[in-house]
């Protein structure tokens, strides 16, 4: 059971299941706990060598015991997402603990994770339960339907779940090139029926200077 | 918009978005009806709707341009959106908040102002580095934890310093005694000897209130928003005689002076 002690600590009381967290994420444990890497995201062979080749490399430890177990990471806000059978996109450096039960794996993301500097590959997350993501500042949900299509910067973007099509804009014009550019040259679309998890603050990205 | 233990994250859509106010303290949501809002590049992180963001020098807003923007220094650092639905803004986790002027007048550091409404004019304080809304309005500032206000006299941490209202431009305030003499010498040049760090503050006198972040925290200074080399403009690094060698301003009697003495 995941349970978030102020915000920028995330609990996990457990009896005798499991949670996948990132490597070295634990302050403090009571109770019984074991540590376990799992090396490749515990993805088995295909994942590992699927994350190498990608660049979407997590460095994932399995926690298991009685008791609870505290994990932060660098201060930084943590945000809670339930999983119902939906799928979770998150950036593997964003991503905290998830239950064991959840499966982990790489997708292509094409040219938004390259605007953003991450690398062409993310992460998703699937299965029912929980999972900790983290953002620089609490992070703001955004619900996108039929009606509401959302735009987002790709420098706040951290995560996103449901049935999203993603499409990425471009603002790029002369204008940009003589220095007089909006500011907001790129940009992703997120149309369907889904949420869309942005930070209040903005990762340096090549956009950012445009 | 209930927030209950166990029940996830508050889900926000464009029914549930506040209109012009805060989303939380780090978020600020800016509703656009067809109208136009200024913002500084860079701080939008999502909006609904359909907006455009278009840089100063776009030729359809010069009209705006004219009316409201009064700072070609900074011209490159802003845009203006415009279109409808609502959009969210914010600045590297800091806190933000908005602040109504009316037919009044605000100073703040440039790099702390987010967004301002049209019917506002923005000019280039005198103190380089800052910059100033005059008329009726509602802008967005950023500031690396609360806000608090203050009334003069009083005297800031030039670090701590978000803006000011209605009070006239500070002054800097040094330390005289901390600073003169051979021993505030060796300070001054070594560090030795406990150097405090607050020798110099700015001097706030007469009514207003001066707007303090509760941290030192800046924004990355732009390399934009200078001043024009002239003669008599402060900050123009065009000084009119008096070779200062930076760093620290020497006051008469200081040990770092027997340099320029002995002609050094």
């Amino acid at each position: 059971m995941f349970r978030l002690q102020g915000s920028k600590v995330l609990a996990v009381e457990m009896t005798g299941d499991a949670v996948k967290a990132k490597n070295g994420s634990m302050v403090a444990y009571d109770g019984q706990m074991a540590f376990k890497k799992l090396s490749g995201g515990g993805e088995g062979i295909r994942g590992m060598v699927t994350r190498r080749l990608t660049g979407e490399q997590m460095t994932v430890m399995e926690v298991k015991g009685h008791g609870t177990c505290w994990f932060a990471d660098r201060a930084s806000e943590i945000n809670l997402v339930n999983l119902q059978g939906d799928k979770l996109y998150v950036e593997s450096s964003n991503l905290l603990a998830t239950d064991a039960g959840l499966r982990t794996g790489t997708t292509f993301t094409g040219v938004r994770g390259a605007s953003q500097g991450n690398g062409l590959f993310t992460t998703t997350v699937e299965g029912h339960g929980q999972a900790a993501i983290t953002s620089d500042g609490p992070a703001v949900v955004l619900r996108v339907s039929a009606q509401y299509p959302l735009t987002v910067d790709p420098g706040a973007y951290i995560a996103h779940q449901g049935n999203l099509r993603q499409s990425f804009q471009s603002g790029v014009t002369f204008r940009t090139l003589m220095g007089e550019g909006g500011g907001e040259a790129f940009q992703i679309r997120f149309e369907g029926d889904g949420l869309v998890y942005v930070q209040p603050s903005e990762r340096n990205t090549i956009a950012g200077d445009l | 918009m209930s927030h209950y233990p166990g029940a996830g994250p508050v889900i926000h859509d464009p029914m549930t978005l506040p209109s012009d106010d805060n989303v939380d303290s780090y978020t600020f949501c800016v509703e656009l009806k067809g109208s136009q809002w200024f913002l500084q590049k860079g701080k939008m992180i999502a909006y609904y709707g359909s907006m455009e963001f278009n840089g100063i020098g776009h030729g359809r807003l010069e009209r705006l341009v004219r009316t409201s923007f009064h700072s070609p220094l900074h011209a490159s650092d802003w845009v203006v959106a415009e279109g409808s639905g609502k959009m969210l803004l914010a600045d590297r986790a800091f806190d933000v908040n908005s602040y109504d002027l009316d037919d009044g007048n605000l100073t703040i550091r440039s790099g702390n102002l987010l967004a301002f409404q049209p019917s506002l004019s923005l000019k280039q304080s005198i103190v380089p580095g800052f910059l100033t809304l005059i008329g009726t309005g509602k802008f967005v500032a950023a500031s690396n934890g609360p806000v608090v206000f203050m009334e003069p006299p009083i005297r800031v941490d030039p670090q701590a310093l978000v803006g000011w209202a209605d009070c006239p431009s500070p002054c800097h305030h040094y330390d005289y005694g901390y600073m003169t003499g051979l021993m505030g010498g060796l300070r001054a040049m070594t560090g030795l000897g406990g150097a405090s760090g607050e020798e110099h503050q700015f001097e706030f006198v007469g009514a207003g209130t001066v707007l303090l972040q509760s941290s030192e925290a800046l924004m990355a200074e732009q390399p934009t928003g200078g001043v024009p080399h002239q003669a008599g403009v402060p900050g123009s690094g065009a000084s009119t005689g008096g070779s200062q060698q930076g760093g620290a301003p020497r006051l008469p009697g200081q040990l770092g002076d027997l340099q320029r003495r002995f002609g050094l």
